[in-house]
C-alpha cells in the first residue's frame, strides 16, 4: 500500500498534473484580478490550499479547485520523492540530480517566503523617530492600559483573529473581548443622518452614535478595505458588561473606559511590527529631471540607533540601495505628495537567499550536465572510426 | 530506489518544518512600549472615503497608501522659549513638552483633520470623558468657550479641568485646547498635562496658537508669493520662494500684523478667504460689484513686475517688461509709507492696486471691478490707501 502511494508521488504523471493545474490556476487568478483585486486574488487563489466558491460566501462554500499552496506542496513532495527513487550515484546523472536539487529549493523558498515573510511600511517625516513599521493592509485592535508612567502595555489583536469572532482572553486583559461583528469593509454614518429605523453600532462610545454598512471590499490597486469590529468588553460573573463599543480605522481617535482601577484604550490601526531599534529620518531628498516632475532621484537620510548593540549610525536609502539591518530590508519605497515625509518598504524575508543560492546551483547542475555529454560526445567523436 | 522508511520520515520533518514555521497570524500579541501620545487622532480618510462621514470624530488613515495616515504640514509659530520641541509623529504637525518644577508635565500638540472631524462639541465632550468629566450642551460650551484670533481664523479655546481615574496627576488634570477649521481642514491645538503647570503655560499657548501658521512654506524661508493666490492658473510658471504645487500656493507669512485704516462708507466687508487679511465689496449702480482685497505675503509677494503682469492677465492685457512698468507706477502717500499704485484697464475689467514692503513683508491692496465702477472708486481707494498705517 506505501509502495503504491510513493509510486503515485513520485510519478511523473503527477508532475504533469500539477503543472497543468498550476497553469489553469494562474489563468483563473490573473482573469479574477478584474473583479476582486491583487490581493484578494493572492489570498484566495494562491495562498490557499483550495479555491472555494462562491468567493463571497458566508455560508456554503463548495471545494472547486486545489489552491496555490496544496499544488506547490505537492508539486515539492513529488519532486523530492522522485529525487529519492530515482537517485543514483553516477557522474552521468550528477548534473540532473543537481538541477533538481536547485528546483526543489526555489519551490521551498516560494513556499517559506509566502509563509514567513512581512511586508510593512515605515513613513517618516523629517526629524521623527520610530521603532516599528505598519503593515499596508492588515489591522489590529489594539487594546492599551496607559496606568504605567512610563510604558504603555498594548494587547494587540490581529485582524485575522478578529475575523474569527468569539471571545478573546488574555492574561494581560482583566476582561474579556467578545467580537461581536467585524465587518471586513465598512462605511460609517452619523445616527441622526442614516434614516428612520437605523441602528446604532454598539451601546457605548462614538459607536452609540454611528450606524455601521458593510460594503463590498475594495478591489482597485490604490484602495483598501476599511474594517470595524463591534466588540462587547465582558468582565465576567464578577462585574456586569461594559456593553459594545465599536471600534474602525475610520475612527483614529481611541475610545476610553475605566475598569480595575485603570483607563483602557481602544483603537483600530495598521498592524504593528516593534524592533528593538530605531530610525531617525535627518533629511529627505527628491531630485527631479529638470522641467520634469520625473523622479530622478530620491534618498532617504536617516540615523540608526540600536540600543542592544549599542550601535548608532547614519544610514543612507536611496533607490536600488536598501538598508539591511538584522534580517531586515528597508527600501526607499516612496513618499509624500509635497515631500513632507519619506516611505520605506520593510521586508522581512528570511528564505531571501533560496532563488540565489537555486540559481546558481541550476546553473550549474546545467552546466555540468551539458559539459559532461559534451566532452562525452568529443570523446567520441575523436574514437570514431569514421574519423 | 525502493520506498524506504526513512523517506517517509524525511517526508513528514519536512512538512512538519514548513507547518511549524508558519506565521501564526490569529495570536494576541502582548507588548510594552514607551508611551504614546494622549491624543492620536489620525488624519481623515479622504481620497477613497466615499463614507460622507464628516460630521464624526476623527477618521483613520487613508485608504489610498500604505502605512499610516501623516501628512504633517509644515507648522510655524512662536511657542514659549521653555517649551521642548518633542519629535513629529505620523499624527502631529506640531509637538511639544512642558515641564514643572517638580516633575510634572504637559503635553502640547497640533493636530490637523479632514472636514469638521467631529465639531467642537464633540470633541469637548470627548476630551471632557478623557478627564473623566461628563460631556457639556452646546449652551454650556458657549458659556465656557472663549476665542482667540490668528492667522488661521477664528480659535475656539475650552479650558478642562478634571483627573480621569488611575491618572498620574503629574501628568494629567487638565486639558488647554482650540479648534479652529481652516482651508477644509480642523485644526486642533491641545495642552494636557498637570492641572497647574497648564494653567501657568496657559498664556504662553494662547499666544502660540494665536500665531500659527501652516504652509508648504511656512517652515522655511519667508515665503514670496504674489497677492490674490487663487487667480494663478494652475499652469502658472514656477514662482520663485513658492515651493507649493502650481495652482496652489502657501499660506500668508502674516503674523498678528499691526496696521489700520479708514475705509470709505460705502465699502461692506467682504466674505472672509483663507488667503485674504481683509475683503471688503462695493455694487455699483448696475449690479456689478467691485472686490478689494488686502493680503500681506514674505519678501516682495513675487516681485513688483510678476506682480503687475499677472494682474495685467486677469483684465486681458499683455504684460509689459521692466521698462514699461516704470511708467505705469504712481506713488501714494500713506500715513507713514508711501505706497506704490497702479491703475490698469483691459477688456476684461480694470485693476487698481497698492503695494508696500514693510520690514519682511509686503502688503498688497488691490481692487478689481469693471472700469466704470473702478473709476468712480478710485478716489476712495486712493483715499483708504493713504489712510493705510502701518505700525499706529
Amino acid at each position: 500500500m506505501l509502495h503504491r502511494l510513493f509510486d503515485v508521488i513520485s510519478s511523473l504523471k503527477l508532475t504533469v498534473v500539477c503543472l497543468s493545474l498550476a497553469i489553469v490556476l494562474v489563468f483563473v487568478g490573473t482573469m479574477a484580478q478584474v473583479n476582486f483585486g491583487i490581493h484578494e486574488v493572492q489570498h484566495r487563489y494562491f495562498q490557499s490550499l483550495i479555491v472555494w466558491w462562491p468567493p463571497a460566501s458566508q455560508g456554503l462554500k463548495i471545494p472547486v479547485f486545489p489552491g496555490g499552496h496544496l499544488i506547490g506542496a505537492v508539486l515539492l513532495v513529488n519532486l523530492i520523492a522522485a529525487h529519492l527513487r530515482r537517485f543514483r550515484w553516477t557522474w552521468r546523472t550528477f548534473g540532473i540530480h543537481l538541477t533538481h536539487l536547485g528546483l526543489i529549493i526555489i519551490l521551498a523558498g516560494g513556499l517559506f517566503t509566502d509563509l514567513l515573510s512581512v511586508e510593512s511600511f515605515m513613513r517618516l517625516a523629517p526629524g521623527e523617530t520610530k521603532n516599528y513599521s505598519e503593515d499596508s493592509r492588515a489591522m489590529e485592535l489594539a487594546v492599551i492600559d496607559g496606568s504605567d508612567k512610563e510604558l504603555d502595555q498594548v494587547t494587540a489583536i490581529p485582524e485575522a483573529r478578529l475575523k474569527q469572532g468569539g471571545t478573546i482572553e488574555s492574561e494581560s486583559l482583566p476582561f474579556r473581548v467578545v467580537v461581536r461583528h467585524f465587518y471586513q469593509n465598512s462605511r460609517l454614518q452619523p445616527l441622526d443622518k442614516a434614516g428612520p429605523g437605523a441602528v446604532s453600532a454598539a451601546t457605548q462610545g462614538v459607536g452609540s452614535q454611528v450606524v455601521v454598512t458593510e460594503v463590498p471590499r475594495a478591489t482597485a490597486e490604490n484602495e483598501r478595505d476599511l474594517q470595524s469590529v463591534v466588540v462587547e468588553i465582558a468582565p465576567g460573573q464578577a462585574a456586569p458588561s461594559l456593553g459594545t463599543w465599536l471600534v474602525s480605522d475610520q475612527l483614529g481617535a481611541p475610545q476610553t473606559f475605566s475598569f480595575a482601577g485603570k483607563t483602557w484604550r481602544l483603537l483600530m490601526r495598521p498592524q504593528r511590527y516593534y524592533k528593538p531599534y530605531s530610525l531617525t529620518l535627518k533629511k529627505f531628498t527628491h531630485e527631479r529631471y529638470a522641467g520634469t516632475q520625473i523622479a530622478k532621484n530620491f534618498a532617504s537620510h536617516a540615523v540608526l540607533n540600536d540600543p542592544e548593540r549599542n550601535e548608532s549610525r547614519d544610514v543612507l536609502i536611496y533607490m536600488n540601495h536598501p538598508l539591511r539591518y538584522r534580517g531586515e530590508t528597508f527600501f526607499q519605497s516612496g513618499f509624500e505628495q509635497d515631500d513632507s515625509a519619506t516611505i520605506l518598504q520593510d521586508v522581512y524575508n528570511p528564505s531571501f537567499i533560496a532563488p540565489y543560492v537555486a540559481c546558481v546551483i541550476v546553473s550549474a547542475g546545467l552546466l555540468f550536465q551539458f559539459g559532461y555529454h559534451f566532452v562525452g560526445f568529443l570523446r567520441r567523436r575523436k574514437t570514431s572510426p569514421a574519423q | 530506489m525502493k520506498f524506504h522508511r526513512t523517506h517517509l520520515c524525511t517526508g513528514l520533518l519536512l512538512a512538519g518544518a514548513i507547518l511549524g514555521g508558519c506565521k501564526d497570524r490569529n495570536a494576541v500579541k502582548v507588548y510594552r512600549v514607551a508611551k504614546a501620545e494622549t491624543e492620536s487622532p489620525a488624519p481623515q480618510a479622504a481620497a477613497h472615503d466615499s463614507s460622507g462621514m464628516g460630521a464624526l470624530p476623527p477618521m483613520g488613515a487613508p485608504a489610498d497608501i500604505p502605512g499610516p495616515a501623516a501628512q504633517p504640514s509644515q507648522v510655524k509659530g512662536n511657542p514659549p522659549p521653555d517649551w521642548e520641541a518633542q519629535p513629529l509623529s505620523t499624527m502631529r504637525q506640531a509637538s511639544y513638552l512642558v515641564k514643572g518644577a517638580n516633575g510634572e508635565t504637559a503635553d502640547i500638540s497640533l493636530v490637523a483633520l479632514a472636514g469638521p472631524a467631529g465639531g467642537v462639541l464633540d470633541n469637548v465632550n470627548r476630551w471632557l470623558s478623557q478627564l473623566g468629566r461628563t460631556a457639556v450642551t452646546g449652551e454650556d460650551l458657549a458659556q465656557k468657550s472663549q476665542h482667540v484670533a490668528s492667522p488661521l481664523g477664528d480659535i475656539t479655546v475650552v479650558d478642562l479641568q478634571g483627573l480621569p481615574d488611575g491618572a498620574d496627576p503629574a501628568k494629567d488634570g487638565r486639558i488647554i485646547a482650540g479648534i479652529v477649521t481652516a482651508d477644509g481642514k480642523s485644526w486642533f491645538f491641545k495642552m494636557r498635562g498637570n492641572a497647574a503647570l497648564a494653567g501657568s503655560q496657559k498664556e504662553g499657548f494662547l499666544k502660540w496658537i494665536g500665531t500659527v501658521q501652516v504652509g508648504a512654506d511656512a517652515s522655511g524661508p519667508e515665503p514670496a508669493v504674489p497677492a490674490d493666490l487663487p487667480a494663478v492658473p494652475a499652469d502658472h510658471p514656477a514662482i520663485p520662494g513658492a515651493s507649493a504645487a502650481p495652482g496652489t500656493l502657501s499660506a500668508p507669512a502674516a503674523g498678528p500684523e499691526k496696521i489700520k485704516w479708514e475705509a470709505p462708507a460705502n465699502w461692506k466687508p467682504g466674505a472672509p478667504a483663507a488667503m485674504r487679511y481683509a475683503s471688503f465689496a462695493v455694487a455699483g449702480q448696475n449690479g456689478e460689484t467691485a472686490d478689494i482685497s488686502v493680503s500681506v505675503f514674505g519678501g516682495d509677494g513675487g516681485g513688483d513686475l510678476g506682480n503687475v503682469n499677472r494682474w495685467r492677465s486677469q483684465i486681458g492685457l499683455g504684460e509689459v517688461d521692466a521698462a514699461g512698468l516704470k511708467p505705469l507706477l504712481v506713488p501714494v502717500a500713506g500715513k507713514d509709507n508711501e505706497i506704490l499704485t497702479v491703475d490698469m484697464a483691459g477688456p476684461k475689467g480694470r485693476v487698481l492696486a497698492g503695494w508696500a514692503k514693510i520690514g519682511s513683508r509686503t502688503w498688497f491692496f488691490k481692487l478689481i471691478a469693471p472700469d466704470g465702477l473702478a473709476g468712480s472708486e478710485k478716489a476712495a481707494f486712493v483715499k483708504f490707501l493713504g489712510s493705510v498705517q502701518f505700525q499706529p
